[in-house]
């Protein structure tokens, strides 16, 4: 363990948990760079640097080593800093302390820099067995490897000593921790243990990143975070090694930052005024009223979904917002999350009664669809579903909505036939909800309270409007006259 | 304050022979069950569904789904048939807790269709044969309607008509200067308190526009209003929340008991004869699982829906679709179209629809989404609708199956293919053209078509002849003698008209029948 210069007042300690073959020392130069008010804990991971191999090398193994040491330093605010290989350790002790286990509260900050996501890592095959065979000729095979090694991690050549300290680390990695990541811990799938993770999070990415840059961190690994945000610079997978100050710049920025993050929520979607008053009013039910109460609670932007992978979850929301874009023109007016609402009611096992025999069960043809959907942007656009741009993502819909397609996943048809359901439940969760009634001018749920005698409308007039009846969002076209007027 | 149907508390005991469980309390259900417990029998209904007094109901789509049968179902063929808030109920009450009220008569042409053209088949007995019992309902129920029904100046209706709401009123105008006579809808519902026996009041309808999430105050007819107190005043016992599952058979063969599930148990109650009330699509089911009553190998077999074809525009003015009884107009005269190229026919009626359905419809039907569709949905309150109800041939083919997925209720999901035939999509492309003139005559404009399918009808039909049909005339299975089956599913072809009126009568006939009432 590394510690930079002593705590000041209310400063934040960050652990730093470095990247394959790296060592603590991997974090001297962003770590040099960060001002008072900041104190890094480089740690060696276990078969890294001077930590010894443990008996066995998982994620798990790694996330306790990091565990332990949080709970000795006991820190009162603190967070954590990983790379690549330490990123996925990051994301499993955050999802501890979020889980509120014992000596681990006061995370406030977490930074991923070219994390491996929680998902199996995408590393082409090719490469990953190349890298299992070195380490295996003799010293001066094994030097050559290192230095291959840390020159295709970085977009530019590091300085001598920067680069002869990280071929160093690599060397003295315990070579048995070196091909446990690459087998296992690389290829273990934390999505479902991950979750949705509520701590702010900061996600760095190398432009020249192969594997891991920007669009593997925007499909991989910004689904896990409820307050994430996305930074790329021009690195390439070892950002700490590369770009120490700018690196450091952006943690620094990152921890002094306080307020909103994106994805914040803005609080319940409300109706405007009159509406709610409409609402409150003795023309609705109890049970009516309570209902849209109900509908009208805040969703929560860490929503953890039951049903759906985060992937997916993160899939369907870009889906429905280009199925239903809503507009939050007026002040306090966010979005209806119908994605998570949409899981929730899945979880419920609420399902509508029938489905069309070709699809596989609700949920899986969710999961299913979006994944193809994915697949579609992988194999025709070249880059992730969440990567394209809003006309990109339309295009691919118009295509699915053509029956035209085509990939690894459900077939044309099914697509075709998801696709309908898609829209069918997007517009029910939409127009339930109490804003859109407003917006819609929906008058229905004031056609009875809790009277003795109903009252309902008046039959001799139902060609006017009944003074409590909400009034029509401007349009084309006249407005009915109002009964009595 | 409306009335309630109040459960009897007394409940026969599993082990009594009673002497006939009923399964279901819709449409079917419920007048048998009536009818048997006037003629003093002990009877016993068994309703998969939960009690829903009037006044729980809620006016919000969201909440109404609890009428809805949602046991999931698995829809295939060309035209898979969406099931749950389209076509199916639950509840005390069945079907008819959420239905439209809609009540035309049949066409006895439409009884005939085999004999007029050669297609589609027969009822076993002609109109006439149902008169008596269709009138007896439409008194029992209290049905209003016209003074003077263009279509059949002899018939009156026991309660004046409900109100036009704005669709209808558009619709009766444009038919008017196009030369189609409309008229005020028969409806199930009172415009003026009536007292019901056994249930109190059913106070006068208020124009609400939400049956279809249950009427809150009584004036929709349903079992709940009407035949199902009246049962209980003549010593029916209604056991809602149970779910029956399997038919047990003594050695001779006949029904000796039926095996249901209540609170996560299984029981059994004993009984003398059974009548199957639960739907064309769980009466087959429970035919299939138990492996009864399939000698003909029609359990199943064709499986109808109604061409539902509806047109929606949007006009220079408010409409309100909520507004009003939904659908208070009709139009009996493409029941047999001069330049029609199918057989059979429709009727037209107007539509009021709340904002989740037609919203729903939209985004499935019209295929909008993105900015368009958000922009339409607007629209909501500008909208104006129109729609038919047309016949559909019996087709071997369309028929119901078990699937290899179970439900809640341990038994197979039940498959349902369904394909429209050429006769349906010609009824549908025809039916287009005409709502599309009538709307443009109304000033409509942005006019778009749903194609859309309703109602679950057929898969054990009734006929003379027990190697092709599953009941006879009367509703007795041709296999099993104690074994009746009174509902949607003994419809031999679809008719023109919406079938629950029809289905009613069927009931107190096959009741009657069951009681040897019936002339030979
Ligand atoms: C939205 C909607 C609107 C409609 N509008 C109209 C209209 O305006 N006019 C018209 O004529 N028709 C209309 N219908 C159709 C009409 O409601 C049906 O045709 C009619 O109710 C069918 O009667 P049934 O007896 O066959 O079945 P249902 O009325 O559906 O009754 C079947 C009952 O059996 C119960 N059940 C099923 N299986 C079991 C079991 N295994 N154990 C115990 N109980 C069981 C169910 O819970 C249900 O209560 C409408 C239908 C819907 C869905
Ligand atoms: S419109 Fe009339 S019949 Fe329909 S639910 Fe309302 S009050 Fe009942």
């Amino acid at each position: 363990m590394q510690q930079s210069a002593a705590p000041a007042g209310d400063a934040i300690t960050l652990f730093c948990l470095h990247a394959l073959g790296g060592s603590a020392r991997s974090w001297d130069g962003p770590s040099a760079c960060l001002g008072d008010g900041v104190r890094c804990v480089g740690i060696d991971l276990p078969g890294f640097g001077d930590t010894p191999m443990p008996g066995r090398h998982e994620v798990e193994q790694l996330a306790d080593h990091v565990a332990e040491l949080v709970r000795v330093a006991a820190p009162v605010r603190w967070g954590l800093l990983g790379n690549s290989m330490g990123a996925k350790v990051a994301l499993a002790v955050a999802r501890r302390a979020e889980d509120g286990e014992a000596g681990l509260s006061g995370l406030e900050r977490l930074v991923l820099m070219a994390g491996s996501p929680p998902s199996p890592e995408p590393i082409p095959e090719e490469r990953r067995r190349e890298m299992l065979q070195w380490f295996r000729d003799g010293p001066a095979r094994d030097r050559e490897q290192a230095r291959i090694f840390v020159a295709a991690n970085v977009s530019s050549p590091l300085p001598a000593d920067r680069e002869q300290a990280a071929v160093e680390d690599v060397l003295r990695a315990d070579k048995r921790a070196w091909r446990a990541w690459l087998t296992v811990g690389a290829a273990e799938d934390w999505q479902q243990r991950i979750g949705v993770l509520r701590t702010p999070a900061l996600v760095l990415a190398g432009r020249a990143d192969a594997d891991l840059g920007p669009d593997a961190q925007r499909a991989l690994m910004l689904p896990h975070l409820a307050h994430g945000r996305l930074l790329v610079l021009d690195a390439g997978h070892l950002l700490p090694l590369e770009r120490p100050k700018e690196v450091a710049d952006a943690v620094a920025a990152f921890v002094r930052k306080d307020g909103a993050f994106p994805g914040v929520a803005a609080g319940p979607v409300l109706p405007d005024e009159a509406y709610r008053a409409f609402i409150a009013s003795d023309r609705v039910s109890r049970r009516v009223r309570a209902a849209l109460e109900k509908r009208m609670e805040a969703d929560d932007p860490a929503y953890a979904p039951q049903v759906l992978t985060p992937v997916a979850l993160a899939l369907l929301r870009a889906v429905m917002a280009r199925v239903l874009p809503q507009t939050s023109d007026e002040a306090n007016q966010g979005t209806i999350d119908l994605a998570a609402r949409l899981d929730a009611q899945l979880a419920a096992g609420g399902g509508d009664g029938w489905r069309v025999a070709t699809l596989p069960p609700d949920a899986e043809a969710y999961e299913r669809g979006l994944r193809t959907l994915d697949a579609v942007a992988r194999q025709g656009a070249g880059c992730p579903f969440l990567c394209l741009d809003g006309a990109g993502q339309d295009a691919l819909l118009h295509e699915v909505q053509a029956g035209q397609c085509r990939a690894d996943g459900l077939s044309p048809h099914q697509m075709l036939a998801w696709f309908e359901d898609v829209r069918g439940d997007a517009v029910r969760l939409f127009v339930s909800h109490p804003a859109t009634m407003a917006r819609l001018g929906y008058g229905g749920i004031g056609n009875g309270g809790d009277e003795p005698r109903l009252r309902g409308f008046d039959g001799s007039h139902l060609d006017r409007r009944e003074a409590w009846e909400p009034r029509t969002p401007p349009g084309p076209g006249r407005v009915l006259a109002e009964t009595g007027a | 304050m409306t009335g309630i149907l109040s459960l009897p508390e007394r409940r026969f005991a599993d082990e009594e022979v009673v002497d006939v469980v009923v399964v279901g309390t819709g449409a079917g259900g419920a007048p048998v069950l009536a009818r048997l417990a006037a003629a003093g029998l002990r009877v016993v209904a068994l309703e998969a569904g939960a009690p829903g007094p009037p006044r729980d109901h809620a006016a919000d789509e969201t909440e109404a789904t609890e009428l809805y049968w949602l046991a999931e179902r698995l829809a295939g063929g060309t035209t898979p048939q969406p099931m749950g808030a389209n076509n199916s109920g639950t509840g005390v009450g069945g079907s008819l807790l959420h239905w439209g009220a809609f009540v035309p008569r049949p066409d006895a042409r439409d009884l005939r269709l085999r004999t007029e053209t050669g297609r589609g088949r027969d009822w076993p007995f002609g109109l006439d044969a149902l008169l008596p019992y269709l009138r007896e309902v439409e008194e029992a129920i209290q049905v209003s309607g016209p003074r003077n029904y263009p279509w059949d100046p002899s018939r009156r209706y026991p309660q004046p008509p409900v109100a036009r709401n704005q669709a209808a009123d558009a619709m009766a105008r444009a038919c008017d200067s196009l030369g189609i006579r409309a008229t005020d809808a028969p409806a199930a519902l009172v415009t003026r308190d009536t007292e019901q026996p056994g249930f109190g009041t059913r106070e006068s309808c208020i124009h609400c526009g939400a049956c279809h999430q249950g009427c809150r105050n009584g004036s929709k007819a349903g079992g709940d209003t009407t035949f199902l107190p009246a049962a209980v005043l003549d010593g029916a016992e209604i056991r809602p929340n149970c779910m029956v599952t399997g038919i047990e058979r003594d050695a001779l063969g006949r029904v000796s008991a039926v095996i249901y599930r209540e609170d996560g148990r299984e029981r059994r109650q004993r009984c003398a004869a059974l009548f199957l009330c639960a739907g064309a699509v769980e009466t087959p089911r429970l035919l299939l699982h138990a492996g009864l009553c399939n000698g003909s190998g029609q359990v199943g077999r064709n499986y109808m829906a109604h061409v539902a074809t509806q047109v929606w525009g949007t006009v220079d003015r408010e409409i309100r679709p909520n507004k009003g009884y939904p659908s208070s107009l009709i139009s009996e005269d493409m029941v047999r179209p001069a330049d029609a190229d199918f057989v059979g026919g429709y009727l037209v009626q107007s539509l009021g629809i709340m904002p989740v359905t037609w919203a729903n419809q939209v985004a499935r039907g019209r295929g909008l989404w993105g900015r368009g569709l958000t922009d339409y949905l607007a629209q909501y309150n500008r909208v104006i609708g129109i729609g038919i109800n047309g016949d559909c041939l019996p087709y071997e083919e369309n028929r119901l199956t078990l699937s290899d997925e179970l439900d809640e209720s341990g038994m197979p999901k039940p498959l349902i293919s369904f394909s429209a035939g050429e006769n349906e999509q010609r009824i549908h492309a025809h039916a287009e053209r005409v709502l599309s003139r009538i709307w443009e005559e109304a000033g409509a404009s942005d006019l778009w078509t749903l194609t859309r399918y309703a109602h679950t009808i057929g898969t054990c039909r009734m006929g003379p002849d027990g190697d092709d049909a599953v009941v006879d005339g009367r509703g007795r299975s041709f296999e099993i003698d104690n074994l009746w089956i009174c509902d949607n599913s003994v419809f031999p072809s679809a008719l023109s008209a919406n079938p629950a009126l029809t289905i009613m009568a069927l009931g107190l006939r096959s009741a009657d029948a069951f009681l040897g009432r019936l002339p030979a």
